[in-house]
């Protein structure tokens, strides 16, 4: 282990650029293209008369920066849970986490209506953990409840079951709109003061997932050699437990549900940089902070001038990487 | 019973809505004694075919269920749950995007595309099933975990294809795909419940026939071939009979899942385990439960229609969580 990474050394001194590449690119490009220099102009000497100065301060701007954070949350959400787990099906989306989220912030927007930002994302990170304890608890009811493949069916119907539910009580208070404008995919509409709000949150996520990054790696080695390491093993899981549910409350809360990125990343990640989590873990927020922006910029693309909502995209690289994984792994634990 | 159970489901379903009505003017309307043209619109053009269609789906999903079942030899397949479901409503969204089909006013003058729906549904469904159970199959066995994760995966893609083709569409068309989409059947109308009776009553009939088949399938896969069976193919054209059941059912209803989970279970619970009476058994379970089902999404939402997927998904989830935990691992 003391061997210097240059694989993801490399990763974390090139990917900065493609990010910064890909965010310009998003900040130009779209319905209205804008030069680069309007663009600076915007940000260095800002006229509020001027529409596109206008449009690259409160859409562009907050859009490729809200993309960029929830990539790298949800990256680093997969990546831990798939270490904590051994389970290389572990996502947040794959294990109600993200519904758990949507569910109780529907409750709180039809018995708590007007709840300040802050405590949206709270409550959003209060859902995620309610999501992960049911699928977490439900698993190990069951015999053989927490190999990967049973824990992903689990989490799915649970989450559907959540999300059925959260449909009801929309319907039933008549909030569907309110609702469906929270959790659904809402990249295009990203809320300033939101976004502030979610940066405290998420980087307490990241710096939890760093710091136990150390005791996550020995864990993926399996429960024996983790103990056998003198490992506490039930703190390592509540602090990086907690660190998932920072990530994914405030991603949920900045722009609803995507699936497959807290999925595919963190395999990628490993597979270029290997089974140190002190690497994975930041290798894999910025993999995947590129990767859902380049999925933003091309979704304004597929249907142009329409926009396509960025799950579609995630599902295409998702859903085939999906399937690849489970025939390629089967029932087998391992992350 | 049965019968009773779904005349009574009928029953609470035709006189309770927006607009109650009491019992005896349901059967004055009926048997048109003082037919009052009122009650002949409510009853004739929105519940009767409301409940029809859901009776019908009902049926054609119960069949599917156990026939699935069956030849898995997995308590756990669904059409839903396994993205046949998912595949036909695709297919369906597809078509109507090529073929601009306004199903909200649908009249007789589309009656040609709407025959042809199920048809496109069917080419949908039979996809979703092949890419599944290509994926699922491992030395030649199904894997029951591989299933129904593919058909997770499965279930997602076709959802983002249908979801990326809706929203391409124009506003109108966009509404009546979303019904496929959610799961509903509050745009039921006559000429659906006709489109859909053949396909129920030919691969229903053809299903129950070989319900034998399926009884030997429970048996180790030696024993079935030394019967003389040809057990592949008889499985494929089980499957392809299923499939086609699941997308007539789809293309008038849209994607509803765990209709065909629950009701061959509650059947085999009714009558044991053989097929031929399960069969039909499960038929009538489905049938009961979808009307109910509709009943409660159109009453206890009402003024606004709860889609009838998600109360079935609500009924449903938990009873598949507890039948994953009684299945032996």
């Amino acid at each position: 282990m003391k061997k210097i990474n240059i694989v993801s050394f490399s990763i974390l001194a090139v990917f900065p650029f493609l990010i910064a590449l890909v965010a310009l690119v998003s900040i130009t490009y779209g319905t209205k293209d804008i030069s680069a220099m309007t663009v600076w102009q915007a940000m260095a000497a800002f006229d509020p008369s001027n529409v596109d100065h206008q449009i690259i301060r409160t859409g562009r701007i907050p859009r490729v920066a809200a993309v960029l954070l929830v990539g790298a949350f949800l990256a680093v959400a997969g990546a831990v849970m798939q270490g904590i787990t051994r389970n290389y099906l572990a996502s947040p989306s794959l294990m109600g986490v993200n519904d758990g989220s949507a569910f109780v912030i529907t409750l709180a927007i039809v018995f708590f209506p007007g709840l300040p930002n802050y405590q949206m994302i709270l409550l959003s990170m209060l859902g995620s953990a309610l999501g992960a304890g049911i699928v977490f608890g439900f698993g190990s009811l069951i015999r053989n409840g927490l190999s990967p493949v049973r824990l992903a069916i689990i989490g799915t119907v649970i989450g559907t079951f959540l999300s059925s539910i959260a449909t009801a009580i929309a319907m039933y208070f008549q909030v569907s709109q309110t609702v469906s404008a929270w959790y659904n995919t809402k990249v295009h509409m990203v809320d300033m003061d939101m976004l502030i709000l979610s940066i405290p949150f998420g980087l307490t996520g990241l710096v939890l997932a760093l710091l136990s990054a150390k005791a996550i790696t020995i864990t993926s080695l399996g429960e024996d050699i983790a103990m056998g390491l003198g490992q506490k093993t039930k703190a390592v899981r509540i602090i990086s437990m907690l660190a998932v549910v920072c990530l994914t409350g405030t991603a949920v809360a900045l722009v609803g549900k995507i699936a497959f990125v807290g999925l595919v990343i963190p395999h990628i990640t490993r597979f270029l940089v290997g089974v140190d989590y002190r690497y994975i873990i930041p290798c894999a927020a910025v993999i995947g902070a590129f990767f859902l922006a380049l999925c933003d910029v091309l979704s304004r693309y597929v249907n142009y001038p329409f926009e396509t909502p960025i799950g579609v995209l995630t599902a295409l690289v998702g859903v085939p990487f999906f399937l690849y994984l489970v025939r390629k792994h089967g029932g087998e634990k391992r992350a | 019973m049965l019968i009773l159970l779904i005349l009574l489901a009928s029953y609470l379903h035709i006189t309770n809505g927006v607009f109650d009505m009491s019992v005896m003017d349901v059967i004055k309307t009926l048997l048109r004694i003082e037919a009052n043209p009122k009650f002949d619109l409510v009853i004739f053009e929105f519940r009767l075919p409301r409940i029809v269609i859901a009776g019908l789906v009902g049926i054609g999903l119960g069949l599917a269920g156990v026939v699935l079942q069956g030849i898995t030899r997995n308590g756990l397949a669904d059409p839903g749950i396994l993205g046949i479901n998912a595949g036909a409503g695709a297919a369906v969204v597809i078509f109507m995007f090529f073929f601009q089909l306004k199903l909200v006013s649908a009249d007789m003058s589309s009656w040609l595309s709407i025959l042809m729906m199920p048809l496109f549904g069917f080419i949908g469904g039979a996809i979703a099933a092949i890419l599944i159970f290509s994926f699922a199959l491992k030395n030649g066995h199904l894997d029951m975990q591989r299933l129904i994760l593919t058909g997770i995966a499965i279930n997602s893609g076709f959802g983002a294809l249908s979801l990326f083709l809706s929203l391409k569409m124009s506003a109108q068309d966009f509404e009546s795909a979303a019904i496929w989409m959610a799961g509903s059947i509050y745009n039921a109308n006559w000429i659906f419940a006709l489109t859909m009776l053949p396909w129920l009553l030919v691969l229903g009939m053809y299903v129950y026939r070989k319900s034998h088949l399926l009884d030997y399938f429970q048996l180790e896969e030696d024993s079935i071939t030394s019967l003389g069976i040809a057990v592949e193919k008889e499985k494929m054209k089980l499957l392809l009979a299923s499939v086609g059941l699941v997308s007539a059912c789809v293309s008038v209803s849209g994607s509803i899942g765990f209709i065909g989970l629950m009701a061959p279970h509650i059947a085999k619970q009714l009558v044991g385990i053989q097929h031929r009476f399960v069969m039909p058994v499960s038929a009538l379970i489905g049938a009961a439960l979808l009307i109910l089902a509709d009943f409660i999404g159109k009453t206890v939402f009402a003024p606004s229609e709860l889609a009838v997927g998600i109360v079935v998904s609500i009924i449903g989830i938990p009873y598949f969580l507890y039948l994953l935990v009684k299945s032996k691992a």
